[in-house]
């Protein structure tokens, strides 16, 4: 087999290139420590480390949300049980009244430390995290209650906040509610018949009534017919004299109706009503305190039994904030649960990409090695090729 | 003295041999160059009585010593091989355009951050914060789509011009050849040998084979007939040239000069790769690309239309041009439909909702005009087309806007009782498609009293819910229907067989056109280097929708944008936008592989094909000095001879 100039150049050159390609190629991957630097190295594992890394970022967005969250459900359960022990507290304070520990005057004082605690506890139901309101629902931007105020005092506590709580994704294809609608929480919903609880012989009607927690219904008798009001005297609506068992009495005030079954009236005077299961935290409070404050001027004994009465909505509202404390903590485990499952899932991601991608420092340090020695005999055979000359001997 | 004449033939072969073989030795690293051999034969000579003696050498000629068979196997392969070659030098740019493995990722890390905005988004709606990193991180993408769509359409533009130039190249080629052919053949018609101009017009032909791939007939007297795809373009010394230019689809096309019918069917060299290229490789990823870019825009514009954000509703929307105003020209695609306007009083706050319906199939079909004199009808806006632009503006005290929440109140009510409870509607609808709800009354009575209720059913009278109005309903609680649909019935009275209508809404824009027209939308552009995010969102991020209830504090608009990441389209083949951009990259790093692997294996083909050739036609510099050492010492024998010859003679003469 002749050799002519311009084959062993030719060859010398291809072997070159090839070596000089693959050393090429280990030097990359040794600089970046990775096996696969483009598509076109391993498309099939490109397409894979591709998803994977779309994976990973998603996880780490979920986890960073699942944190925030957390962080919200924490404060908001805080919040809640900071309210049950206030709650609790005022509870204390109204079986000793029961209990005749205090006087009228023990009694306006203990008014005035419920009021405290009122306006604590609307301070804590509009409590703002981050920027953002945490018992609003999704009306996360403005205060959720509204108080209204007569006096320097609290008379009112309006929600004006969203019916609707905030649907947040936590992971691929799942979401949660975020965001505590307070009027969930804080108002029971479980209407029940009301009660009466004074002396008139009024009962409750047939009707479903729309007012809320503690009504004062006054009855009176105008001569002929006995007249009720349930806004203070503001309006009346006169009971017909063969009675009506299911009669609407409406207040001017707020809209809301009591159906009254009056065929049982039989004396005038003032009673509360209680609805059980639509007390609220912040009127139960409002309405412990003006009961205290005795505006319909009561009978010692009357008020404490109303007091003792009252105890119920107390226990309502507290039941209310445990099962909404419950039911926190219950959120709250279920997304840490979640959050180390996304963290698991997150590492298993990185797993899987660093070994679909990573080089082996090792392997391609031994075919470095192994490319120089080839690199090198090439050059070596290249030039003894080229050394080596009929016309030497001539 | 034929004695004298065989050591004259001795000398003059000798010295042309010497002389071949300086040439060899002299043309040994030139490219193209074959090894020739002198050929001797014995010169016949005369009798002397019974003998026949020899006359001598003759050189009967010059030989090339060439493979035919050989050459055209190489002229093949390299024209193979200057395919792959420019087919991977391209692809090579269009992946490290990509750049997914580089430092910071590529465009599918931009995708997944511009979702995961939307994502904190919908967690934070209200916050300005997030609505502002919602706009940066759409920006950036934008710009990287922009990007890869410009360097795509440059590099096809350079392709054109390089096969241009290539053209040219080819054409220059060609007229060399040609006027070879004319040497060679007046040199050896007269019966000489070319032998170099032979080499010289191969090696151009070798050249014209890496730029496209050719076919070559040997003809009498060392004249070869050159042809490309078919076309003769040298035969013998009449050439006909190739024209390179773009056809009127964009695809590049090759064409017999002055004929622009004829269209060759180009392969190989490397104008048949940057055929290949321009007309399939880089239109398959560019178009891939703008497919990809263009579901991006559409669907995330869908839900943006009909969401609102932080700024609310609109006294002025302007959308985009739309050319001759014919809607089906459009590059969003509208359908028959309608959408709905929502105009608001700001100062008693009472809501109408207006159907505007678009006619694309109709005869005439609606055009921009038409629909903007459909709004302009309507009470508190007014529409008109400026330079091509659908223009809303509402009237003084209005707004308007296309939310689809529910209306307040129902849209029609059929009370018969004398004192009627009033209804309100809230939510935002979670179905699939609009409907119309209809609301009966069974039972009759007051609110809160006896067994009523309100049965609902859907277009079809398929039963929806039943909600109970009667005992146990306190008047004025919200009643949710499960759909994301709330009512609630004030005191009052119904008799048995009144009902109400609710309209809901899964879609203000049945038909498109709001997101054709540019009304109110995140993305403009319909291909990856013209996505852009419109300038009402660069301007306020407040213009990002966030909310689909009248409230605007829901997250319902970011949850549907965000969702617009896991959503398979038709477009990309059912697939996500990363999983079909995750294909459409590895799909051109499976082609630049299988680029490298070709060229590794023709390569390889090619040198051993090169050696096999050098083997024949190659000079060994140690076999033309052996030559030489042989030539040189016939030379000096036939020197010795002829002094001999002439020693002999002298003597003869001495004699007389």
């Amino acid at each position: 087999m002749s050799g002519s100039l311009t084959s062993i150049y030719n060859n010398v050159s291809y072997a070159l290139n090839l070596h000089s390609k693959a050393i090429t190629l280990l030097q990359e991957q040794a600089s970046t420590g990775n096996r696969v630097n483009r598509a076109s190295d391993s498309p099939s594992e490109a397409y894979r480390i591709l998803g994977l890394n779309s994976q990973e970022r998603s996880l780490s967005g979920y986890q960073e949300t699942v944190a925030e969250l957390i962080g919200n459900l924490e404060i908001s359960s805080t919040i809640i049980s900071d309210m049950s022990s206030e709650l609790a507290s005022v509870r204390t304070l109204m079986t000793q009244i029961v209990g005749g520990v205090y006087d009228s005057e023990g009694q306006k004082r203990i008014a005035e430390k419920i009021n405290s605690t009122l306006e604590q506890v609307v301070s804590l139901a509009n409590t703002k995290h981050a920027g953002q309101y945490l018992f609003g629902g999704c009306s996360t931007g403005t205060a959720p209650y509204e108080v209204v105020r007569e006096d320097g005092d609290i008379v009112a506590v309006n929600y004006r906040g969203s019916d609707a709580s905030r649907s947040i994704a936590v992971a691929s294809g799942l979401s949660i509610e975020t965001y505590h609608v307070g009027d969930e929480i804080f108002h029971s919903d479980h209407r029940q018949t009301p009660v009466f609880l004074g002396d008139t012989g009024a009962a409750a009607g047939t009707g479903t009534s729309t007012v809320q927690g503690d009504v004062w219904m006054t009855v009176d008798f105008d001569g002929s017919n006995y007249r009720i009001s349930i806004d203070g005297g503001a309006t009346y609506v006169t009971v017909p004299t063969a009675g009506d068992s299911n009669l609407a009495v409406t207040s001017s005030t707020t809209g809301e109706v009591l159906y009254v079954d009056t065929t049982g009236i039989t004396a005038a005077g003032t009673e509360l009503v209680r609805v059980p299961g639509t007390y609220d935290v912040f009127t139960t409070l409002i309405n412990l305190r003006d009961l205290l404050l005795n505006g319909h001027g009561l009978e010692t004994q009357k008020l404490l039994d109303y007091a003792n009465e009252c105890l119920k909505a107390v226990d309502e509202v507290y039941n209310l904030l445990l099962q909404a404390e419950v039911s926190t903590g219950s959120k709250i485990g279920f997304l840490e649960t979640l959050s180390d499952n996304l963290e698991d899932m997150e590492y298993d991601t990185q797993d899987e990409t660093t070994r679909l991608q990573e080089a082996d420092i090792a392997q391609i340090t031994i075919d470095l090695a192994r490319r120089e020695v080839l690199y090198e005999m090439s050059l070596q055979v290249a030039g003894t090729l080229m050394n080596m000359s009929l016309l030497d001997y001539i | 003295m034929a004695n004298y004449t065989i050591g004259l033939t001795g000398l003059t072969a000798a010295t042309t041999a010497l002389e071949v073989i300086g040439n060899n030795i002299a043309n040994a690293s030139t490219e193209g160059y074959h090894r020739q051999r002198v050929e001797l034969t014995t010169a016949s000579g005369g009798s002397t009585g019974a003998d026949v003696v020899g006359a001598g050498v003759d050189v009967a000629g010059v030989t090339r010593l060439v493979n035919t068979l050989l050459e055209a196997e190489i002229l093949r392969q390299k024209s193979s091989y200057a395919e792959i070659n420019q087919e991977l030098s391209v692809m090579t740019s269009v992946e490290t355009t990509f750049g997914e493995f580089a430092e910071g990722g590529g465009l599918n890390a931009t995708i997944d951050k511009f979702f995961s905005a939307l994502e904190g988004l919908a967690a934070h709606p209200l916050e300005s914060v997030y609505r502002s990193d919602v706009v940066s991180a759409a920006e950036v993408m934008s710009s990287e789509f922009q990007r890869l769509g410009n360097s795509i359409e440059d590099l096809q533009t350079q392709i054109v011009m390089e096969a241009q130039t290539v053209g040219d190249s080819v054409n220059s080629l060609i007229a060399q050849i040609a006027e070879l052919n004319g040497q060679i053949q007046n040199a050896e018609v007269s019966g000489a040998q070319a032998n170099n101009l032979r080499d010289q017009r191969d090696q151009l032909i070798t050249k014209l084979g890496q730029y496209v791939s050719v076919n070559t007939q040997s003809r009498d007297y060392g004249v070869v007939d050159v042809s490309i795809a078919g076309l003769p373009v040298v035969t013998g010394t009449v050439t006909l040239g190739i024209y390179v230019g773009v056809n009127d689809d964009g695809t590049l096309g090759v064409f017999a000069e002055g004929s622009r019918g004829r269209h060759l069917n180009i392969k190989g060299g490397e104008l048949g790769g940057l055929l290949a290229l321009k007309n399939d490789l880089l239109d398959d990823v560019a178009g891939n690309l703008d497919t990809l870019a263009k579901a991006i825009i559409d669907a995330v514009n869908q839900y943006q239309v009909q969401g609102l954000g932080a700024d609310g509703s609109f006294t002025e929307l302007t959308g985009w041009g739309v050319g001759d105003g014919d809607l089906s020209s459009l590059d969003t695609p509208v359908t028959d439909g309608a959408f709905y306007v929502r105009v608001t009083n700001k100062e008693t706050g009472e809501i109408e909702r207006y159907e505007i319906e678009v006619n694309v199939s109709g005869s005439p079909p609606d055009t921009v005009e038409s629909i903007a004199a459909k709004i302009n009808a309507l009470a508190g806006v007014s529409a008109s087309v400026i330079s091509a632009q659908l223009h809303i503006v509402s009237d003084q005290g209005y707004v308007f806007d296309f939310l689809p929440a529910v209306l307040p109140e129902p849209t029609t009510t059929n009370f018969t009782a004398a004192s009627p409870a009033t209804v309100s509607v809230a939510g935002v609808y979670e179905g699939n498609e609009n409907q119309t709800l209809t609301f009966t009354v069974a039972g009759s009575g007051s609110v809160g009293n006896g067994t009523m209720r309100l049965d609902v059913t859907d277009e079809d009278g398929n039963l929806v819910s039943t909600l109970n109005i009667g005992a146990g309903y306190a008047a004025g609680n919200a009643l949710s229907l499960g759909n994301g649909i709330t009512v609630a019935v004030s005191m009052g009275q119904f008799n048995a067989g009144d009902n109400f209508e609710v309209d809901v809404f899964a879609t203000t824009d049945t038909s498109g056109f709001l997101a054709a027209a540019g009304m109110n939308t995140f993305f403009s552009g319909a291909s990856a280097s013209e996505m852009q995010v419109c300038s009402e969102i660069i301007r306020s991020a407040g213009r990002v929708a966030t909310a689909y209830g009248s409230d605007l504090t829901d997250n319902t608009a970011a949850l549907r944008l965000a969702g617009v990441q896991d959503e398979a389209v038709d477009s990309l083949d059912g697939m996500t936008a990363n999983e079909f951009y995750q294909r459409l990259v590895t799909d051109v790093g499976q082609r630049v592989a299988l680029l490298e692997s070709r060229q590794e294996n023709v390569e390889a083909m090619l040198q051993n094909l090169e050696n096999q050739r050098d083997e024949i036609s190659g000079v060994d510099v140690n076999d033309e000095a052996a030559e030489l050492m042989i030539f040189e010492k016939m030379f000096q024998a036939m020197a010795k001879y002829l002094a001999t010859l002439q020693n002999t003679m002298d003597i003869l003469m001495n004699m007389v």
